[in-house]
């Protein structure tokens, strides 16, 4: 049974930009308790709102696609129902928590815990094919699935071991140069991006994780293959729903030097041995964060990504990252990605709650 | 960290507020066109362009680019103090030093500022990433 851990927030504008640990003081703990008077269920961030004495607040309880693949529902929790909360407050004065627990006064019972539905366990099937023996990155034909929980959500140097919470803050400073061999400059703002606990990540923003990044996102990822035009879409579940084209109708790797540089870059692929689609990566433009944590990268960037499905429900990538204005030499970084059965990536955008919940 | 927290915190990365800084260049802090103005605390103030990039290996530029641009000769950043050394020397051969400090570096508007002497006139600049 995994340890519950759930929080409550108060709304307050000045934080909805940042991170989780830019809003939230993990070194504190708060208990409220109080009737809803307010329930947001609603992406990214569900919240419900609480009358404590004279005071309102906010309190973030979960992402409403993850609590509702946890089998909870909107109707768990009603207005004018009094709850008992264990809570992380945000930094600051504002009225505004994280929940770890949730507790129906009425009842005792607790709510939006996860592990309320039971999966199955996955089934151990080889990777689909084409009939020309190729393996298909999406879905089997007639099926439906797509990649969702990478093996970890930060982006190191393969090999190094070192202990970095999932936001992609190292828990000691002192171990930024193990992360990947950058330049002097790259490790200063790396450094600044991380003792500022990522406010300034675009990401936050909405704006687009191109590169590595996109295969470390929640909600999860879609291969379209269109072998007849020559070209594989993936598709983000993230984000604002954006997509990537990977050309493999044989075209050269790059771009002309006029081309306008662009958040995912551009993308030519090709097979090696029908089980591994090999793609070269060039034309990034600076405006975002290839890889969360703050690893910076400039114009020069150059990825050569590997991807391969040795079964059903894997995904291997790896990538090689050549960004000599960044980097003192080329690095590489690997991880997994698992298949999520039987279900199309949910609907989800980012700032759907943005004006709702935060604009009081 | 229970599974549970580590999705929520993975989640929260995707949550974005209102439209503040919009696409700010993220990489090489110091590249880009800076505008802004410099002189003496008393006397009249200079605009002043300066537009710098990063190859790699050095930061170059040139200050107010067009016909009277002035090309920057070095460049020199010292990263752990974020303290930044700009020379260059103009038309009639007056030799340009500018030094200042880098701030609020993860803003798009980020700034430079600090003190110049060109020939043997002394003043402060300021300096904004456009």
């Amino acid at each position: 049974m995994r340890k519950l851990v759930w929080l409550f927030l108060l709304a307050a504008a000045a934080h909805a930009q940042n991170g989780f640990s830019a809003t939230y003081d993990r070194d504190r703990q708060i208990k409220l308790e109080g009737p809803v008077t307010r329930i947001e269920w609603v992406n990214p961030r569900a919240f419900f709102f609480l009358n404590v004495g004279q005071e309102n607040w906010a309190v973030e309880f979960g992402n409403p696609l993850d609590l509702e693949k946890e089998g909870w529902k909107l109707t768990a929790l009603h207005i004018g129902d009094v709850v008992s909360v264990d809570a992380i407050p945000a930094r600051g004065d504002a009225k505004q928590a994280f929940a770890k627990s949730v507790v129906l006064a009425r009842t005792g019972k607790r709510l939006f815990t996860p592990g309320a539905a039971k999966k199955p366990a996955a089934l151990h099937e080889p990777a689909p094919r084409w009939p020309d023996g190729q393996v298909r990155l999406g879905p089997a034909p007639g099926k439906k699935g797509y990649w969702g929980s990478p093996s970890t959500t930060v982006l190191m140097e393969s090999g190094v071991k070192v202990a970095v919470n999932d936001e992609g803050l190292l828990k000691n400073l002192s171990d930024a140069d193990k992360v990947a061999p950058m330049q002097p400059w790259a490790r200063a703002i790396y450094l600044y991006r991380q003792r500022t606990l990522l406010k300034d990540d675009p990401f936050l923003r909405c704006l687009p994780p191109g590169g590595p990044r996109q295969f470390q996102t929640p909600h999860g990822f879609q291969f379209v293959e269109q072998r007849e035009l020559g070209r594989i879409l993936v598709m983000l579940g993230g984000g604002n729903r954006n997509w990537t084209v990977i050309y493999t109708d044989g075209r050269p790797v790059g771009q002309s030097g006029d081309a306008v540089l662009t958040y995912y870059g551009t993308s030519v692929g090709r097979w090696e041995n029908k089980d591994t689609l090999v793609v070269e990566a060039v034309g990034f433009n600076e405006h975002f964060w290839f890889a969360i944590g703050g690893l910076p990268h400039t114009e020069a960037l150059h990825l050569t990504e590997r991807f391969t499905r040795p079964d059903l429900n894997t995904l291997k990538y790896d990538v090689t990252i050549d960004d000599p204005r960044t980097y003192t030499r080329p690095w590489s970084a690997s991880w997994t990605v698992a298949w999520v059965p039987d279900e199309d990536i949910p609907e989800y955008f980012c700032e759907e709650n943005a004006e709702s919940t935060f604009s009081r | 960290m229970s599974a549970a927290i580590r999705t929520m915190i993975r989640t929260f990365f995707w949550f974005a507020g209102a439209a503040l800084a919009v696409f700010a260049q993220q990489g090489h802090p110091l590249t880009g066109t800076w505008s802004g103005d410099a002189g003496s605390a008393s006397g009249e103030r200079t605009k002043v362009t300066i537009v710098l990039n990063w190859d790699g290996k050095n930061v170059s530029g040139v200050i107010n680019p067009g016909p009277d641009a002035i090309p920057i000769s070095s460049v020199y950043v010292d990263y752990s103090t974020w303290t930044v050394r700009i020379e260059a020397e103009d038309k009639s051969h007056q030799r340009i030093v500018a030094e200042g400090k880098l701030s609020d570096i993860g803003s798009y508007h980020r700034t430079i500022a600090g003190e110049f002497q060109r020939g043997s006139a002394k003043g402060d600049f300021k300096l904004t990433r456009d």
